[in-house]
């Protein structure tokens, strides 16, 4: 049974959670990339240390891991 | 307010508002795909009861976890130090634990579906009334306390319009917990309370990093303040005059660590209804455990930036002068409210900074979520049910239940608009919600823990505790500093220290009440108090088969944790 969203649902609520922080990284990563490589660092604190880039990198990770992990499966979908 | 007179402080890139779209979009699909599973009183209500521990404990510390506090209290270390942690920790550790592993088989065992129902099993009609009238009355105000404190922080940020924030955060919760209701909410805390870390997280990470390390910090504290106690807990709790928040070591564990602790988080029937929502004991019983793991880190992203914000220097002055709300002008324009949005345009670009304020957006909406589905919860079964319309079917309930989370929005929206316009109300409308915790916990804990407790003294006692605390808190509006000094004992005492001894004051003249009625009164046969009162109940097994899965002892490990951690900061 997916966990939380109610019996015979085909996606669990850490679904949710992976594929939020998986979209925010893929939308951070790429964007962190052009401002790293691109040289369009904004005028903040620590930009030297790249923070959109990395950050993105790490919300990816852990968006694909939960997202993965806690993927619709087939048996999921046979219930509904 | 004196924060509308600033200039917003940035404004968003479309990255940023990409990023906040995204997450409404999220938000509102969760609640299309969790109807078809929301259609009995049990699945509107209490979730169908089939959450896991790590489920109901994460949106049980979520809900608590509103913008609104997650602003005050970095505003409040960067105004009192890192005494304002003692909020995360004695103030809330303890007490998660012992609804965990001591109140919860009781709320658990007896099915009730809120705590003023609870109220009702024990102690009659009369104490549930009561509780659930101030009870509905207090969420449906302070949801609309958060809606407003949401659109200010939207218009002093980045400039928008009060209207529009007000109306969509009103929609959008309204939309998910009537599609929803419970599930709903605790679907977008858990979602929520992800998205506060990864938004909040990297403050905290880039600050320290600046300012050198820990000790650096301390030392730079140390250096603007002129003193160095604002980075330790218990040493400078010896007397009042000796710390910067004005109270001393019996506030802080007895009102704080005991009565205003245990009084929020053991009878607040908002976080309490989230681990109701557990589908066996023993998920029940870990759920707070978990929450009380996760709440010893929230310092981490919320006290830690308010104490960069302290200690930051550059060329030996501080970077940031904050003031008192009031004391806001051309000269300091910042108030220690901004200590986060601050900060978070300090280290973060276009994107961090949209992820930072769709972290804020999602705190409000969870603070609201929280307030209108418990109102709902307490209304259709507490009122309606219990005293207007008792037969009804179950599907009209659900449809009440709907129906009172409109009404409740609609109310909220209209506190929101009326603290607009009078401001000061929202501080009695905060202050109104400290009436009813103290005495409630009283009640409820006598209820559980004595047999002898009866009826009217579990009435009197809880009418009593309230009435004293109302009448201690317009004392000190009314009679100033001296009124305090009588409260607290001290004349040193600062406000803060009024709202901790006024609980425990409110709590000791409950509990009095309450014993002494009841030792005038006769008492329920104990046949009655089955699976409500401690000795008179066999508490079922929770079916933990091995020492991992018992919940008392993960609550050991979290203890130990927390003594650690008191010491290190010492």
């Amino acid at each position: 049974m997916a966990e939380g969203t109610g019996r015979g649902e085909m996606l669990s609520i850490w679904f949710f959670v992976g594929a939020l922080t998986l979209t925010y990284g893929l939308v951070l990563l790429p964007y962190g990339a052009w401002e790293w490589f691109g040289h369009h660092e904004p005028p903040t604190v620590l930009n030297n240390l790249h923070p959109t880039f990395w950050w993105g990198l790490l919300l990816t990770l852990f968006g694909a891991t939960y997202s993965t992990r806690y993927r619709p499966r087939r048996e999921d979908i046979d219930k509904v | 307010m004196s924060a509308l007179l600033t200039a917003q402080l940035t404004h968003l890139a479309p990255i940023d508002i990409l990023i906040l779209v995204l997450y409404y979009v999220l938000v509102i699909f969760v609640g299309f795909y969790v109807k078809r599973a929301t259609n009995t009183s049990e699945q509107f209500f209490l979730a169908g009861r089939e959450m896991t521990a790590w489920i109901a404990g994460l949106s049980f510390v979520s809900a608590n976890l509103g913008s609104l506090e997650l602003m005050g209290w970095a505003g409040s270390a960067y105004q009192y130090g890192i005494l304002a942690a003692h909020w995360y920790w004695i103030g809330a550790i303890p007490a998660m634990l012992f609804l965990g592993i001591v109140m919860m088989p009781f709320y658990y065992i007896s099915k009730t579906h809120s705590v003023p129902g609870y109220l009702q099993l024990r102690f009659g009609e009369e104490a549930r009334a009561l509780s659930a009238v101030s009870f509905g009355l207090m969420t449906i105000l302070m949801s609309g306390v958060n809606m407003y404190a949401m659109a200010l922080v939207m218009k002093v940020i980045l400039g928008w319009n009060i209207n529009f924030s007000i109306w969509i955060g009103a929609v959008t919760v309204t939309v998910y917990v009537m599609l929803g209701g419970l599930r709903s909410a605790i679907i977008n805390e858990v979602v929520q309370f992800v998205l506060i870390w990864a938004g909040a997280a990297l403050v905290p990470i880039l600050g320290l990093i600046e300012a050198g390390g820990w000790n650096n910090l301390k030392a730079q504290i140390a250096h603007n303040v002129g003193n160095p106690s604002y980075t330790h807990m218990w040493s400078t709790l010896g007397h009042f005059h000796s710390n910067p928040m004005g109270v001393n070591w019996t506030g802080i564990i007895f009102g704080l660590g005991f009565v205003v602790s245990f009084g929020y988080w053991t009878t607040d029937f908002l976080v309490v209804q989230r681990v109701l929502s557990a589908h066996n004991l023993r998920a029940a019983k870990m759920a707070p455990v978990i929450g009380a793991a996760f709440k010893m880190a929230v310092p981490f992203i919320v006290i830690l930036p308010g104490l960069i914000c302290l200690g930051l220097t550059s060329h030996g002055h501080p970077v940031y002068h904050l003031v008192g709300q009031n004391a806001v002008d051309a000269a300091h324009p910042y108030s220690y409210n901004e200590v986060l949005p601050l900060m978070l345009i300090r280290y973060c670009g276009p994107g961090l900074l949209g992820l930072g304020i769709t972290a804020l957006v999602a705190g409000f909406m969870s603070g609201m979520d929280g307030n209108i589905s418990a109102f709902s919860t307490v209304w259709t079964y507490d009122i309606y049910k219990a005293f207007i319309n008792k037969r009804a079917t179950d599907r009209h309930y659900v449809l009440m239940g709907r129906i009172s989370t409109l009404a409740g929005m609609v109310i909220s929206v209209a506190t929101a608009y009326l603290v607009a316009d009078a401001a000061s109300i929202m501080d009695y409308v905060q202050a109104l919600f400290s009436f009813f915790i103290a005495p409630l916990f009283g009640s409820v804990v006598l209820g559980m823990l004595w047999k002898r407790a009866t009826s009217a003294g579990g009435f009197w006692g809880l009418l009593a505790g309230t009435v004293s605390s109302i009448s201690m808190f317009t004392y000190t509006r009314l009679g100033g500093e001296r009124a305090l000094a009588h409260i607290a004992f001290s004349s040193d005492a600062q406000p803060m220290a009024e709202t901790l001894y006024r609980a425990l004051w409110s709590w000791l003249i409950c509990v009095t009440v309450t014993i002494v009625v009841s030792l005038m009164t006769t008492p329920k046969p104990e046949a009655e108090l089955v699976g409500l009162v401690y000795g008179a109940t066999e508490i079922p097994d929770d079916g933990a088969t091995d020492l991992w899965h018992k919940p008392i002892f993960w609550a050991v490990i979290v203890i130990v944790v927390f003594f650690i951690l008191n010491l290190i900061f010492f």
